[in-house]
């Protein structure tokens, strides 16, 4: 109850605000122009559906890891540059619950973006076979991906205590972690390509929507790479739930 | 007298009298989109099979302005082909399945290396006309791509006025 009571707080402050309205229409302005862009192009246009959906899923899903990223950076180290962090300590609700309101609103921040991202994936991925499994992947591993980086982002700010510094480290691991994106296929080949591929939740969600959406292939195949992000799932709570613990004014 | 006619056989024997390549259909014209396939024949015109030869496809932009030899990345998915063996006087038929990306004038033509021989060879050339096809609303993206930042702009302008008249 309290936990929901920080999440409507936060949601009312950072997403329900004329200017989380405008990063909303920024990224539908985004996605309409990728997507007329990849359906009229001459050479874009003739990319297989597959190929084109799962573009527009990795560009999805680095959107949700950036915004929850920054988000999470804002949490506790803008609360105490703001000076409110100590009015929201001397309220009856315990850190922890605190850190899961404020975790709910990032969430529901992707949420919101998965949302507007829906009739563009419908749109390019018209006749495509695995439109609705991708979709449902998108849905799930780009909900951990929030989770996970922003529950890192937020474990930051709280230790850290300084905006500029967790959003600066922040948008360090979020370029490491979007590294698959940057390199191109025969880099991801190298042994350190492949070392990155492997430890890095990020390729891994990418890595996922390639194989379901382009390849058809299973869950059986998809089991490793999910399997490890739910341990960076784990491991970024465990990181928040310490990290928020230790937090003194 | 054995050294002549070692001599006399490996002349003979070089890729252009050993085999021979050909491209079919020697024209072909269609829009972009449309898939394509053209089948490459190597004939083996030797009494000796032939082993391990490549055999690829290769496209030359002949727009002009455009003269340019092609990356077939996008087009074509298979674009060598391995050849263990083509017995004495065989053939062998590869295809290569081709998807038209862009709009101009083109050649194709297959290439066929043998390592032991230091000329490759190659068909005759395929004319090949792709007309552009421009399509402004493909799977009706416009009201989508129009519609939805509109839409969210509406709602943004709805809540920022219920906020001011919340603050007054």
């Amino acid at each position: 109850m309290k936990t929901a009571y920080i999440m409507q707080k936060e949601i009312r402050e950072s997403i329900l605000t004329p200017k989380g309205f405008l990063w909303y229409i920024i990224t539908s302005m985004i996605l309409s122009a990728l997507s007329y862009l990849f359906l009229t192009n001459s050479e874009l246009s003739l990319l297989d559906q597959g190929q084109m959906l799962y573009r527009i899923m990795n560009f999805i899903t680095a959107l949700g890891v950036l915004m929850g990223l920054v988000f999470g950076a804002d949490a506790f180290a803008g609360e105490i540059e703001r000076g409110t962090l100590e009015a929201l300590f001397l309220s009856p609700v315990d850190k922890g619950e605190i850190a899961l309101g404020k975790l709910g609103a990032v969430l529901t921040n992707w949420g919101i973006i998965f949302a507007i991202s829906l009739p563009y994936l419908f749109v390019v991925g018209k006749g495509e076979q695995n439109l609705l499994i991708g979709i449902a992947y998108l849905a799930i591993l780009g909900t951990f991906l929030a989770i996970i980086f922003s529950a890192f982002s937020m474990g930051l700010s709280a230790r850290i205590k300084s905006m500029k510094n967790s959003l600066i480290i922040s948008f360090f691991v979020f370029l490491l972690a979007g590294a698959p994106i940057f390199l191109s296929a025969a880099q991801r080949r190298t042994w350190f390509g492949r070392i990155l591929d492997f430890i890095n939740p990020f390729a891994g969600a990418i890595n996922t929507f390639d194989n379901v959406v382009i390849d058809s292939q299973g869950f059986s195949y998809q089991a490793g790479r999910v399997a490890i992000i739910c341990g960076y799932l784990l491991l970024s709570l465990w990181f928040l739930k310490r990290s928020v613990s230790r937090l003194e004014m | 007298m054995i050294f002549l006619t070692i001599i006399a056989y490996y002349t003979s024997a070089s890729a252009a009298s050993r085999i021979a390549a050909s491209i079919n259909p020697p024209f072909i014209q269609a829009n972009m989109g449309d898939k394509i396939t053209y089948v490459g024949t190597i004939t083996n015109n030797s009494d000796r099979a032939v082993n391990n030869i490549i055999a690829y496809i290769s496209l030359a932009n002949v727009t002009p302005g455009k003269e340019a030899p092609l990356d077939l990345e996008d087009w074509s998915a298979n674009k060598a082909i391995k050849v263990d063996t083509i017995l004495p006087r065989g053939t062998y038929e590869g295809q290569w399945p081709m998807r038209l990306i862009d709009s101009g004038s083109y050649v194709a033509y297959i290439t066929v290396v043998d390592k032991n021989d230091n000329t490759p060879l190659s068909s005759d050339m395929s004319h090949l006309e792709i007309k552009r096809i421009l399509r402004l609303n493909p799977n009706n993206v416009l009201p989508v791509a129009i519609g939805e930042p509109v839409a969210l702009g509406m709602a943004f302008m709805f809540v920022a006025f219920r906020r001011r008249k919340w603050v007054k």
